[in-house]
């Protein structure tokens, strides 16, 4: 209970509420790309909370965005399903990818366990090919039902979905579990010695991690009203992923998400670079993995910690 | 008829496949670093090299020559702008220096990617064949270029085998793989130790890129995938092992390549894909590998 | 003590590949009593913690907890049945206060737990304060000194009210003040009626705090009684210090000249906040045979370590004048001082040609061919061997290939470390003749560590004794015998 009294909460708050207000400002052109960086966050977080604190590199998370994405778009498009019901049978499907992938890391290192994960997305790519008949191939297919058509809306939806994942992810990172969690990934042999089955502990970060991708990917969706490989599966967006939650900080959880709207503004600003600025965007991830491994918001928890 | 192309393509995709993935598997023995900008070293060697031989009118050869140069530049330039200053960051803690070298190289990919596109556009360029004419084997009429790739190849494969095997360096190259501690308290000094192996590595994946070029042609969007698959072959093969890597090259290069003549092109990849996934769960040390 | 053992362990084994380290291990451990394991490195004392841990799965026998066999289960479900091990290295989760790392250790082992009891909380609080950590409560572990360190894996360990407390090696590192108080909190787990088994390298520490000692050697049990009891058999002396220390045949004392060829002053080594060597001063003059004894953990290794430049160091070493501290590690190597280490560092897949080759690289050709039939001569079994790869070979195969690599490499200061460790007694008298040899016919000099002080004494010119981290004495061979045999051990 003390937590709503902290000063986090309090910043947290003004955001939200400043964040809630923007549809009375900003076009709808920026209220879009602010949409699309709300769906981004969670997908930052998410990651995060399998990286930062059960100790895996997800190189693929696109994999489990992948299958929520493209299961929910499918349900619809093809069998004319409501979109709870294809949001929720995309969040089954792609906690269903996320055990898949988490029987061979426990098994794995570190490298190697990178390259399943990429090959699980690359995997995913070519079916989604091969099955253009359903999936509508390297095009990409449209879904007759979205959230809504108006940017106002559409805008809420989405940061009323961030600041839900946001809190459930926070919270869980800051309980009991969470902190089992980061003890099996920082220290696998100490937590098992403690009474902590980390295999079990593992998968269920595995879960979590797929249940909120696959739910923000299928949810993306609906707000786009396409989906295609460019969009939620291509390794690139891979990339920007990991680096939002780097840039971000990792094990903070809220780190990341800010990380995703930072890159997603920056990105826009930089649209007039054409394609250089993937290359400006890489160069700063990779400054700051020079100079600031911790990332950005890391460090400066580092340094108040220091204090 | 089909068969004998079947054969011939094969080879020649599966020797710059080796040529590829040796070098890969060379500067993980010996640096510990699986560098995700592979790809992107590779494509700097063909477009530099059909920049020089073309735009720049030096013609085929010596264009093929200052890709190469390139491509060993980009090297060094991975090795002493990224992998070294992670490896001696002090910010990182040890148990997680293989993984940002590894998202930092695949950065720099992109970098490197992104940047070349800037300069040259995204579009495939092809080297100019390093030999004209057509060779006649068992009734297939095959590029003349095609069989000197795979023989280069294999030439470079073979000097290199000579210099591990035959050298002093070569084999304080070895021991630094095996047992860093024991070659620098026989004098050797890593340092310098690594720089050879990231020159090497360079030069391979630089000849591993105009080749590729001659025969295939290469683009900018190649650039993943290149990396994708030589990390397969290598994984495939063994991390570590030189041996297993060349005889993944040449289980990937068929798999493909039959997949590409018998079933469909658009198919190519998957075989390797899925044998991939299989090695992982069943035998995560591949065929023959040592770590 | 209670009739019935609460731990029971029966025949067990474990081997790594070809290399058997546990080799049918029987030990009884009652509640309320602290037992302790030595031996020497390589016995087998820490895997037969780790094997009861459950870290490691045994190979043969069983490990009964109140009748119930455990050894095939998994740590997690063995910690929860009431055995808890404080590892020899400190291993806290530094992003967490010292109370969140204690709580960790109360927490059920449950997925959907979200929030902390707050009697977890309060329970955290008083272990703290029970091992000395009341101040320091929400500090981060980064900011605490190395005992209060080891205070918290204790504390971690003993959260749950354990039956059973492994302790490995609690005093490495550790002040003679902290020693004590440790050993205080060690007794009152005791006689909270817990069974405590530890495992150190000090025996003089075990001794003071056990009820029981039992000895190991190359895996197996070699004397069991009470601390005075062990220590006076015979056989654990032979196998600690080599034999009895009586008047070795000793040849007459070398022409040592005078120039001093390697000068440590006042070196201080830190392992993070741990104090490995502490103002250690020694002296080689050129052609002399120096040794320096004492039990694992006193620092040998870090010593050399230090000298080879492979870990950093505060004070001076001195090499034929120059100070060695501004060169790289692999250029004090071509300077002359070579390190024969004691994990023998050989390239497993070479062959044993190849790893002496190595080892002249920087010969020009025909002097390597040279001196490669000089080795071959002086340890003929290589030549014999020279094809195959060097991890096939026995153990003392392999330290004659060390030895014969760092020979390889002419060098004017020869630095081995532990080259008896973990062999049999026939190929001592291999390598003590080859020393001899080496003397006899080339002017070499050498620093030597070993804890066999029977096989350092004979050659040694002089000798020095590392105990925790310092020079606590130094002489000759012969005052030796009479001034330290006893007090030794």
């Amino acid at each position: 209970m003390s937590f709503f009294r902290s000063r986090l909460f309090w910043i947290a708050a003004v955001i939200v509420v400043i964040a809630a207000l923007l549809p009375f400002w900003l076009s709808a052109y920026l209220l879009g790309i602010l949409t699309a960086a709300y769906y981004f966050g969670v997908f930052a977080m998410a990651w995060d909370l399998l990286f930062g604190f059960a100790g895996e590199v997800n190189f693929g998370p696109t994999f489990l965005i992948g299958l929520g994405a493209y299961t929910a778009a499918i349900l619809n498009a093809n069998y004319g399903l409501p979109i709870l019901v294809c949001v929720i049978a995309g969040a089954f499907s792609a906690v269903v990818g996320g055990i898949l992938l988490a029987v061979p890391a426990l098994r794995l290192r570190g490298p190697y366990f990178g390259l399943v994960t990429l090959v699980a997305v690359l995997l995913l790519q070519n079916c989604i090919v091969i099955f253009a008949g359903i999936t509508g191939g390297e095009i990409g297919m449209t879904v007759p039902d979205v959230l809504s058509i108006d940017a106002d809306v559409n805008y809420w939806y989405a940061l009323a979905f961030l600041v839900l994942c946001a809190a459930l992810l926070y919270g869980l990172s800051r309980s009991a579990v969470g902190l089992i969690l980061q003890a099996s990934g920082q220290d696998a042999v100490g937590a098992a010695a403690l009474g902590f089955n980390v295999t079990k502990h593992k998968i269920a970060a595995f879960c979590v991690s797929a249940l909120f991708s696959g739910t923000a990917g299928a949810m993306l969706i609906f707000y786009m009203g396409t989906a295609s490989i460019n969009t939620v599966i291509d390794v690139s967006i891979a990339v920007q992923i990991i680096i939002a939650a780097v840039l971000g900080g990792r094990r903070t959880i809220l780190g990341a998400a800010l990380g995703a709207v930072f890159l997603i503004v920056a990105n826009e600003f930089l649209r007039p670079l054409g394609q250089l600025n993937t290359f400006v965007v890489s160069a700063v991830a990779l400054a700051v993995i020079l100079f600031f491994p911790d990332g950005l918001i890391g460090y400066a928890l580092h340094r108040s910690e220091r204090e | 008829m089909r068969a004998v192309q079947v054969l011939v393509d094969g080879f020649a995709i599966s020797s710059l496949y080796g040529l590829a993935a040796v070098g890969f598997t060379l500067i993980f023995g010996v640096s510990g670093v699986l560098n995700l900008a592979h790809g992107g070293i590779m494509v700097v060697a063909a477009i530099v090299a059909w920049a020089a031989a073309g735009e720049y009118g030096l013609g085929t050869y010596a264009g093929a020559l200052i890709g190469v140069a390139a491509g060993l530049i980009t090297a060094y330039a991975t090795y002493l702008v990224v992998v070294r200053p992670i490896q001696r960051s002090r910010a990182i803690r040890p148990e997680e220096t293989e993984i940002f070298v590894l998202t930092g190289t695949l950065l720099w990919g992109i970098m490197i990617q992104v940047g070349m596109a800037y300069l040259f556009s995204d579009n495939p360029v092809t080297v100019r064949p390093l030999v004209a004419g057509v060779v006649n084997i068992f009734g297939v009429r095959t590029p003349t270029n095609k069989i000197l790739i795979a023989v280069i190849a294999w030439a470079v494969i073979g000097l290199l085998w000579l210099l591990v095997n035959r050298t002093r360096t070569g084999k304080a190259l070895l021991g630094a793989s095996m047992n860093p501690r024991g070659i620098t308290l026989l004098g050797y000094e890593l340092t310098q130790l690594y720089l050879i192996a990231w020159t090497i590595y360079g030069i391979l994946a630089g000849i591993a890129g105009v080749l590729l070029a001659s025969f295939l042609g290469v683009g900018t969007n190649n650039t993943g995938q290149l990396t994708a698959s030589a990390f397969s072959i290598v994984v495939l093969g063994g991390l570590g092992s030189v041996s297993g890597s060349l005889i993944a090259a040449y289980v990937v290069g068929y798999l493909e390549t039959m997949t590409a003549y018998l079933i469909a092109p658009t198919l190519r990849p998957i075989p390797a894909l899925i044998l991939l996934v299989l090695v992982v769960y069943v035998r995560p040390q591949g065929l023959l590998g040592r770590r | 003590m209670t009739g019935e053992a609460r731990l029971q362990v029966r025949d067990l084994g474990k081997r790594f590949g070809g290399v058997v380290a546990v080799k049918s291990m029987s030990l009884d451990l009652h509640a309320g009593e602290i037992v302790g394991l030595i031996g020497p490195n390589g016995s087998g004392k820490s895997t037969v913690m780790s094997l009861i841990m459950g870290l490691i799965r045994p190979n043969t026998g069983t490990i009964r907890l109140d009748g119930i066999d455990i050894a095939s289960w998994p740590a997690h479900r063995i910690a929860r049945a009431g055995v808890s091990i404080v590892f020899q290295h400190s291993r806290p989760l530094q992003r967490q206060t010292v109370l969140e790392n204690i709580k960790l250790a109360l927490l059920p082992d449950s997925l959907l737990r979200l929030a902390t009891e707050a009697s977890a909380a309060e329970r955290a609080r008083t272990i703290a304060e029970q091992v000395g950590l009341g101040e320091v409560l929400h500090r981060h572990p980064w900011t605490l000194p190395f005992a209060d360190l080891r205070r918290m894996e204790l504390a971690k360990a003993v959260a749950r009210d354990p039956k059973v407390v492994l302790i490995d090696e609690p005093f490495a590192g550790l002040t003679a003040a902290e020693i004590k108080i440790f050993s205080d909190l060690i007794r009152t787990l005791r006689d909270e009626g817990r069974a405590v088994l530890l495992v150190d390298h000090s025996v003089k520490s075990v001794a003071a705090l056990a009820d029981r000692v039992i000895a190991m050697y190359l895996g197996e049990r070699i004397a069991e009684g009470s601390a005075e009891t062990v220590m006076q058999n015979e056989t654990v002396r032979r196998v600690y210090i080599g034999g009895k220390i009586e008047d070795v045949e000793r040849k007459a004392p070398s022409t040592a000249r005078d120039a001093t060829l390697l000068d440590i002053d006042e070196v201080e080594v830190f392992y993070g906040k741990a104090n490995a060597l502490e103002r250690v001063s020694l002296r080689v003059q050129q052609d002399e045979f120096v040794s320096i004894v004492g039990l694992n953990g006193a620092g040998k290794t870090t010593l050399f370590n230090a000298i080879s430049g492979l870990v950093p160091y505060r004070g001076a070493i001195r090499f034929a004048g120059g100070d060695l501290k501004n060169l790289s590690a692999a250029a004090i190597a071509r300077a002359g001082v070579v390190h024969c280490p004691e994990t023998r560092e050989l390239f497993g897949h070479m062959s044993v040609r190849e790893n002496l080759e190595l080892g002249g690289g920087h010969l020009a050709k025909t002097v390597r061919q040279h001196k490669l039939a000089w080795v071959f001569d002086l340890f003929p079994i290589l030549e014999q061997r020279q094809a195959q790869a060097a991890r096939t070979l026995s153990g003392g195969e392999q330290q004659m290939l060390a030895l014969g690599r760092a020979l390889m490499m002419q060098p004017k200061l020869l630095v081995l470390d532990e080259p008896t460790l973990g062999l049999a007694p026939v190929i001592l008298g291999l390598l003590s003749k080859a020393i001899e040899r080496l003397r006899r016919e080339h002017s070499l000099t050498l620093l030597l560590a070993e804890q066999n002080v029977t096989f350092a004494l004979p050659h040694s010119d002089r000798v020095y004794v590392l105990d925790h981290g310092r020079i606590t004495w130094h002489g000759e061979p012969a005052r030796f015998a009479d001034e330290m045999s006893t007090g030794y051990l």
